[in-house]
C-alpha cells in the first residue's frame, strides 16, 4: 500500500492547523439570525475568535463573553453567565437565540451551564422578560477535546436538537453545508434552484458577503431563522455535505424523525458534484436539468484545457478541515495531480473509517501520507529537512509562512484566508467551484514558474 | 454633569462612571472615568485576556525565542499571526508558534510530562534557538501544573538552554493588562541580572515598552545609534532574550509604552537605581524633546540636536503638506492603551485634526488621566467601551476617521467611517520623523478616499454626478483650500519608499570614542 | 491667590498636562517624587541657581526640568519680567496645584496601591 494513514510522530504542536472547539461553535452561531452567543470563559476565547472570523470575512458580527476573571475561575463563574444573559437581553431587544458556549476553563472548573440555563428559564426569563421568546442553549465545547471542526459539528447538532420539531411535512430538504464560505452557500443554492428543490440551508451565511449601504448597517449576521431550525424536523429528507461538520446533526434528524438522510460526499470537484446531484435526485425525485449539463460542460471544458499540459503529476500538499482536504485530494486526483501529503489537524480516531480515505489507501499508486493530529511543521519539516518535493500547497492562511519557507506556491482555500482578497466570495463546491479551484491552481503555478524562471516560456503558446 | 451616559447603557448603570466629557474649566480632579475594573459580562466589550497581554503583546516580540503555550491549541492558534511585530532575524517569532496540545487525558492526569516532552521536541525542531518562554493558559493554570519545576528540570538536563516561565492565564485580571503586569514582574524577578553584558558605549540605555510594530523599534534604534548610544536591550520588540537578561546594567530606562511596561522600569529603579524617563516616539516635537532629554542625560544633547535639525528639515515640509489638508477633521482616537495619550495632543498640534473622542480598551485610570489631559475640551473619553456604545458614539460624533483595531474597524466601515489600524498600523512604521509623515499620509488617504466618497451616494435617491470619470484625492482635499496653501512651493507630499526599513537595516554608524573602560563581562 | 497668579499657574499647568509625562507615574509616592524633583530643578534653572546633579535620578529630573524651563521661557513672555522671589513663589504655587491635580485631588484609585 502506498497511501499511509498515521498520526504525527511528535507530541506537541508547532504551528497549529486548527483552533479549538469554541471557535467552531462561534462560527456556527453567527449563521443564525437574532442570535448572539455567549462564550463562557476568559475574554480571549471570544476576542481572538471574533478577530479571526472578521479577518476572514472582512465583516463584523456579534459574540459576547461572560468575561470570567480570577474570582470566577476560583469560585465558579455561573453568576457571570446569568449576568451576561441579562445584560445581553436588555441591550439587544431583538435577540432570541443565545447559545452558551463553554471553554476549557469553565469545563475544567466544572461550571454547570445546563443547570444555569434551567435556572434562568425558571427565574430570569419569566420574571424579567415575560412574553419574550428567548432560547438559551448550552453547548459544551471543551477545547481539550477535538478541534474547531468538532466544535462546529457539536454546535450544529445542538442547535438542531434544540429546535427541530415534528410538524406537517413541508416537502423541503435540509441541506447542512458544513463549515463553508458565503460563496459556497450561493453556489449550492444555485444548484438547488436549477434542480427546482426547496431547501432549508443550514446555515444561511451568504449574507456575510454584505454590502456597504448608503444608510449604514453595522453588523452582518446569518439569516437562518428559528422557524428554519424548527422546520428541520419536518423536512422530507436531510443531506449533509460534510461528514465531520454537520454529520452529527444529520444523524440526529435521521434517528429522531426518520428522515431519509445522506451524509457526504463534499461536492468538491466534478465527480463529487455529480454525486451530490445524484443524491439530490434520489432524495427528492427531481430530475437533473439540461442547464446543469451545460454548466458541467463549461467546467469540464475549462478543466480539459489545464489537466494534461499543466496540472498532471504536480505534487500537492493539502491541509485544513478534513472534509475539505479529502474533497480537494479527490479532485486533484481527477485532475491528474498527485496529492502527496494530507494534513488533518486533529486526533479524530475515526479518520481510518472514512471510506474516502480507505479508497485512497486502496488505489493510490505512489507514496502518499495522511497525517492526523498534524501541524504545519509536519509540512515544513518534510520539505526543508526530509527531502519532500512539492509543486503546490493548498490550505488556509495560517500556513503562509510555511509555504514561503518551503518556497512552494500556495492556493488559499478553507478557513481562514485572510491574506488574500475576497476568497470567501468564491465557491469551492459545485461545478463552478471546480473550475475556480483548478484555474486558481493553474494560475498560481504559472506565476510561480515565471518568478522562478521555471519553463516560463511554456506559456508563450497555449 | 461631566459623566456621559450612553442611551444603550442606561440599563447597566455601572457603565455610567466609565465615560466622561471633558467640560470647560474642568480638571482631572473633577471627573475621571473608572478604569481597569472587571468587565460587565455580556456587554460585548473589546477586551482580551491576560494570557494575550503577556504572550501576545509583550512575550512574543522577543525574536530569538521559542514561544510555547502550555494548554490546548486554541490560545496559541488564535494569537498567532494577528500582529505586526517584526524583527531583523527574519521574523522567527512571527513564523513559529508552539502549543503543548493538552488533551482531555492530560486534564485528568496532569500535563507536566507532556510539557517536558514538548520542550525537548521544540528545541530539537529548531536547534539554533536556545531560549524559550513558556506561557501558562487557563486550562493548565486550573489543573495546577508546576511549569517552573519542569523548566528547571529541563535546564539542568540541557545546560545550553534557558527557559522563562510566564504564569499569566487568561482569567488573571480584567483584561490583557493583567498579563502585561505579570510578565513584567516575572521577567525582572527571574531573568534580569542573569547575564553580564558587554558594554560598548559610555551611554547605555534599555528601550522599554516598544514592540517594533512595522519597524518602530528599528526607526528609534537608528536615532540612538546615531547618537552613539548603546541599546542594551529592547523590551521587547526586536529584542533579544539574553540582552533582556542584562537590563540591570543600563544607565537609563527609556520608556515608551508605560501602560504595558512601566512595571519593569519601576522595579529596575527600585532595585538597581536606574532612572525611568518616559518619552514619546510619535510626533516631531515630542520625539525631538525625547531625543534631547536622552542626549541631555548623557551630556550629548548636541548629537540629538543634529538629528532633530536634519530630520526636521527633511520631513517637516511633507508633514505640513498633510496638516494643511487635515485641519479640523474629526478623529475618534480609540486604541488599546498607550496611543490614547501618545497621540491625543500631537495629532491635533502637528496634523491639525480634532480629537473628538478617546477610548481605551484595557487602560487604567492613569492612562485616562494622560489622555484626557492631552485632548481638547469637549472630547468624550470612554473606558472599556462596548460595541453598542462605540456605534452610538460614532453616530453622535460623526468622525471623519477613527483609529482603532481591525474588527471595530469593520463596524466603522459599515457606517461609512474610514478607519486606520491603531495597533498594527496601515502603512507604518509610524514612529520617527518619516514614520510620522507616513501616519499623516495614511490619515489623508483614509479621509480623502474616492471610494469612501462614493459610499455615501444613494443612486436610487440622490442626484448622480455624471460629469466625472474619476476623482483624485487631491481633487477632494484641495477643493476648498486657498490658493496659497494649495500651491505652497515649500510643501510636498510624502516622498519615501514603501519599505523604509531596508535602508536602515544595512546602515553603518560612526564610531564614537569610549571614555570609560570596558566593563569585564562576569 | 491673585487672579494673575492663578491665571499664570494655569498656563503652566496646561503645558505640563499636554506635553509632559513625568507627572503621571502610576503611584502616589512616585508622583510626589517626580513633581518635586522636576519642579524644584525647573525652579533652580529659571532662577539661575546651581542644580544638583549628583545621582542618576537627579539627572533624570533635570533633563525634564531643562526642557520645561525652556518651554516656559519660550511660551510665557511674562516670565522674563519676573524677579527670582516672584518665580519661586509662582513655582511654589504651580507645585501645589500639580500635586493637587495629580495626587491629592486625583480620582485615580490606583495611586494608593502598595505595589507596582
Ligand atoms: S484553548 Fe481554551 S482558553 Fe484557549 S482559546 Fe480555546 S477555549 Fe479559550
Ligand atoms: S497599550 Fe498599545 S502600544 Fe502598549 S502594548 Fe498595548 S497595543 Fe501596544
Amino acid at each position: 500500500m502506498h497511501c499511509e494513514l498515521k498520526e504525527k510522530d511528535r507530541i506537541g504542536t508547532i504551528n497549529p492547523i486548527f483552533t479549538c472547539q469554541p471557535a467552531g461553535a462561534q462560527y456556527a452561531s453567527i449563521g443564525i439570525k437574532e442570535c448572539i452567543g455567549i462564550v463562557h470563559g476568559g475574554q480571549g476565547c471570544v476576542m481572538f475568535v471574533r478577530l479571526l472570523i472578521s479577518q476572514h470575512l472582512k465583516e463584523s458580527f456579534e459574540i459576547a463573553s461572560s468575561s470570567v476573571h480570577e474570582d470566577g475561575a476560583v469560585f465558579g463563574a455561573l453568576d457571570r453567565v446569568e449576568q451576561a444573559v441579562d445584560v445581553l437581553l436588555m441591550r439587544y431587544p431583538h435577540v432570541k437565540v443565545v447559545p452558551i458556549i463553554s471553554t476549557c476553563s469553565t469545563e475544567v472548573i466544572g461550571d454547570d451551564i445546563d443547570g444555569v440555563v434551567r435556572k434562568l428559564n425558571e427565574e430570569l426569563l419569566p420574571e424579567k422578560y415575560p412574553g419574550r421568546e428567548v432560547h438559551l442553549i448550552p453547548i459544551h465545547t471543551p477545547s481539550f477535546v477535538g478541534s474547531m471542526v468538532t466544535g462546529y459539528d457539536v454546535a450544529v447538532r445542538d442547535f438542531v436538537k434544540y429546535f427541530a420539531e415534528k410538524g406537517e411535512p413541508n416537502g423541503k430538504l435540509n441541506l447542512i453545508t458544513g463549515w463553508v464560505n458565503p460563496g459556497d452557500v450561493k453556489a449550492l443554492k444555485h444548484l438547488l434552484a436549477e434542480m427546482d428543490i426547496q431547501a432549508n440551508v443550514l446555515f444561511e451565511i451568504e449574507s456575510f458577503d454584505s454590502p456597504l449601504m448608503p444608510d449604514g448597517n453595522f453588523v452582518s449576521h446569518g439569516s437562518t431563522t428559528i422557524e428554519d431550525l424548527k422546520r428541520t424536523g419536518s423536512a422530507s429528507a436531510t443531506l449533509a455535505l460534510n461528514r465531520y461538520e454537520g454529520g452529527q446533526a444529520a444523524k440526529y434528524l435521521e434517528n429522531e424523525f426518520g428522515q431519509p438522510t445522506i451524509v457526504g460526499p463534499t461536492p468538491i470537484g466534478i465527480r463529487n458534484t455529480d454525486t451530490f446531484l445524484a443524491n439530490l435526485k434520489k432524495l427528492t425525485g427531481k430530475p437533473i436539468p439540461h442547464s446543469l449539463v451545460v454548466e458541467r460542460g463549461i467546467a469540464i471544458d475549462a478543466l480539459t484545457d489545464l489537466t494534461h499540459m499543466f496540472l498532471a503529476d504536480k505534487r500537492v500538499a493539502i491541509y485544513g478541515n478534513p472534509d475539505l482536504v479529502i474533497g480537494l485530494a479527490e479532485f486533484c486526483l481527477d485532475l491528474e495531480m498527485k496529492p502527496v501529503l494530507l494534513l488533518l489537524g486533529d486526533d479524530n480516531a475515526n479518520y481510518g473509517d472514512d471510506p474516502r480515505i480507505q479508497a485512497m489507501q486502496q488505489n493510490v499508486d505512489y507514496p502518499m501520507e495522511i497525517i492526523t493530529n498534524a501541524d504545519l511543521w509536519d509540512l515544513e519539516d518534510r520539505v526543508k529537512n526530509q527531502g519532500l518535493e512539492l509543486d503546490l500547497i493548498l490550505g488556509h492562511s495560517k500556513g503562509r509562512f510555511a509555504a514561503m519557507e518551503c518556497n512552494v506556491p500556495m492556493v488559499r482555500v478553507g478557513f481562514p484566508t485572510y491574506d488574500r482578497a475576497g476568497l470567501y466570495r468564491y465557491p469551492v463546491v459545485g461545478y463552478e467551484g471546480a473550475t475556480w479551484l483548478a484555474e486558481q491552481m493553474a494560475n498560481t503555478l504559472f506565476t510561480d514558474m515565471e518568478y522562478k524562471k521555471n519553463k516560463e516560456w511554456v506559456l508563450n503558446v497555449w | 454633569m461631566p459623566y456621559h451616559e450612553f442611551e444603550c447603557s442606561t440599563c447597566i448603570p455601572e457603565r455610567k462612571k466609565h465615560a466622561v466629557v471633558k467640560g470647560p474649566g474642568e480638571t482631572l480632579a473633577d471627573a475621571l472615568p473608572l478604569g481597569y475594573l472587571n468587565t460587565i459580562p455580556g456587554t460585548i466589550s473589546e477586551r482580551g485576556c491576560a494570557y494575550c497581554g503577556a504572550k501576545h503583546v509583550i512575550g512574543t516580540p522577543m525574536k530569538d525565542v521559542i514561544h510555547i503555550s502550555h494548554g490546548p491549541v486554541g490560545c496559541t492558534y488564535d494569537t498567532w499571526q494577528t500582529k505586526r511585530y517584526i524583527s531583523d532575524n527574519d521574523n522567527f517569532q512571527l513564523k513559529y508558534t508552539f502549543a503543548t496540545d493538552v488533551k482531555e487525558k492530560h486534564i485528568v492526569f496532569g500535563a507536566e510530562k507532556l510539557l517536558k516532552q514538548n520542550i525537548i521536541e521544540a528545541f530539537k525542531a529548531h536547534p539554533t534557538i536556545k531560549r524559550m518562554t513558556i506561557y501558562q493558559t487557563c486550562a493548565t493554570a486550573l489543573i495546577g501544573d508546576d511549569i517552573d519545576a519542569i523548566a528547571q528540570e529541563v535546564m539542568e538536563e540541557l545546560p545550553d538552554v534557558d527557559i522563562f516561565v510566564c504564569n499569566s492565564p487568561g482569567f488573571a485580571g480584567p483584561s490583557q493588562s493583567g498579563g502585561h503586569h505579570k510578565i513584567n514582574i516575572a521577567w525582572i524577578k527571574n531573568k534580569v541580572g542573569t547575564v553580564e553584558p558587554e558594554i560598548t558605549s559610555d551611554y547605555v540605555i534599555n528601550y522599554v515598552g516598544e514592540y517594533n510594530i512595522q519597524g518602530d523599534q528599528e526607526v528609534m534604534q537608528d536615532f540612538f545609534k546615531r547618537m552613539g548610544i548603546q541599546i542594551l536591550s529592547t523590551f521587547t520588540g526586536n529584542g533579544s532574550y539574553d540582552d533582556l537578561r542584562a537590563m540591570h546594567k543600563a544607565h537609563l530606562n527609556v520608556l515608551e509604552c508605560a501602560r504595558s511596561a512601566e512595571y519593569i522600569c519601576n522595579e529596575l529603579r527600585v532595585k538597581y537605581g536606574i532612572p525611568r524617563l518616559d518619552i514619546d516616539g510619535f510626533g516631531f516635537e515630542p520625539l525631538g524633546n525625547s531625543l534631547r532629554k536622552v542626549g541631555l542625560f548623557f551630556g550629548i544633547e548636541d548629537r540629538a540636536q543634529a538629528i532633530i535639525d536634519e530630520e526636521t528639515a527633511r520631513w517637516k515640509p511633507e508633514l505640513d503638506w498633510y496638516k494643511a489638508r487635515l485641519m479640523h477633521k474629526k478623529v475618534c482616537l480609540w486604541p488599546g492603551g498607550s496611543k490614547l495619550w501618545h497621540w491625543a495632543n500631537v495629532i491635533h498640534e502637528e496634523m491639525g485634526v480634532d480629537v473628538v473622542s478617546v477610548y481605551t480598551k484595557f487602560g487604567h485610570q492613569g492612562d485616562m488621566e494622560k489622555g484626557i489631559a492631552r485632548c481638547e475640551q469637549g472630547a468624550l473619553a470612554i473606558d472599556d467601551p462596548n460595541e453598542l456604545e462605540s456605534v452610538e458614539a460614532m453616530y453622535k460624533l460623526k468622525p471623519d476617521i477613527i483609529f482603532t483595531g481591525k474588527r471595530p474597524g469593520e463596524v466603522a466601515k459599515k457606517i461609512r467611517v474610514p478607519y486606520l489600524n491603531a495597533h498594527a498600523y496601515h502603512n507604518g512604521p509610524w514612529k520617527g520623523y518619516e514614520g510620522w509623515v507616513r501616519f499623516a499620509r495614511d490619515i489623508y488617504n483614509g479621509i480623502y478616499s474616492p471610494i469612501h466618497e462614493l459610499s455615501k451616494l444613494d443612486i436610487s435617491k440622490d442626484e448622480i454626478p455624471t460629469d466625472k470619470g474619476f476623482v483624485t484625492q487631491r481633487m477632494l482635499s484641495d477643493a476648498n483650500l486657498p490658493d496659497e496653501v494649495r500651491n505652497d512651493p515649500n510643501l510636498r507630499q510624502y516622498t519615501g519608499k514603501y519599505d523604509m526599513l531596508a535602508a536602515l537595516r544595512g546602515k553603518t554608524y560612526p564610531a564614537f570614542e569610549q571614555h570609560t573602560p570596558k566593563e569585564a563581562a562576569a | 491667590m491673585s487672579e494673575v497668579k492663578t491665571e499664570r499657574i494655569e498656563q503652566m499647568i496646561d503645558y505640563i498636562m499636554k506635553k509632559c509625562l513625568w507627572q503621571f507615574q502610576s503611584r502616589a509616592w512616585d508622583r510626589r517624587d517626580q513633581n518635586l524633583g522636576v519642579l524644584s530643578k525647573t525652579t533652580q534653572i529659571l532662577c539661575g541657581e546651581h542644580v544638583e546633579l549628583e545621582t542618576p535620578a537627579d539627572r533624570c529630573y533635570w533633563v525634564d526640568a531643562v526642557c520645561l524651563a525652556e518651554a516656559y521661557r519660550e511660551r510665557l513672555p511674562w516670565l522674563a519680567a519676573l524677579s527670582v522671589p516672584e518665580i519661586k513663589d509662582l513655582m511654589q504655587g504651580l507645585h501645589e496645584r500639580l500635586d493637587f491635580l495629580t495626587i491629592d485631588g486625583s480620582l485615580n484609585e490606583e495611586l494608593t496601591d502598595q505595589m507596582y
